[in-house]
């Protein structure tokens, strides 16, 4: 997306841009929420004794999102190795 | 996802940046409602299992309540790492 007046790609409409754009934002929408949800999954006691999250628990949370942030740039990487890019 | 970032549209047409402006409201709008209907399920799924009757059991409410608050704050706490793995920050690790 143009930030600064700076003239948009070669071939590329506004209408484009914003589609484009809006894909990238759906996309980030997305991760975030599988993310979330995985992380929840394998980090918190489903048995709900209680409302806070505890010490053990928010570490997970943490290892758990970075590394997931990581798998999600190592799986990018090999698919754009092989030829296809996903963004 | 919020509004920080039209922070870095500065450059752009007004109409340009309430456009992008108007798609954020719509994905935070559609993206609250996923996450309503999915926090529905979860907590109705990990707490709910007994069928005799019609009514939830003071348990079942109470397990639906920490629940839902349990969840609330890690995503909130998901949050603040993502954005700081967004920007590219080093966290420690541990």
């Amino acid at each position: 997306m143009a930030a600064n007046n700076s003239p948009l790609p070669d071939g590329v409409t506004k209408e484009q841009a914003f589609g484009m754009a809006e894909t990238e934002m759906e996309y980030r929408v997305e991760l975030f929420n599988r993310l979330s949800q995985t992380c929840f999954s394998k980090c918190v006691d489903k048995r709900y004794k209680e409302s806070e999250l505890n010490m053990g628990e928010n570490s997970c949370i943490d290892r758990c999102v970075s590394k997931y942030w990581l798998v999600n740039g190592l799986v990018g990487q090999m698919l754009s190795a092989g030829g296809q890019r996903p963004m | 996802m919020d509004k920080n970032m039209l922070a870095g549209l500065e450059g752009m047409p007004e109409e340009d940046k309430m456009r992008m402006a108007s798609m954020i409201d719509q994905l935070q709008i559609r993206d609250s409602l996923k996450m309503y209907n999915s926090l529905v399920e979860r907590c109705f799924t990990d707490c709910v299992d007994d069928f005799t009757r019609k009514s939830l059991k003071k348990q079942e409410e109470s397990c639906v309540a920490r629940c839902a608050e349990k969840f609330l704050k890690h995503s909130m706490r998901v949050g603040m790492r993502f954005a700081e793995l967004n920007q590219g920050a080093a966290t420690p690790d541990n």
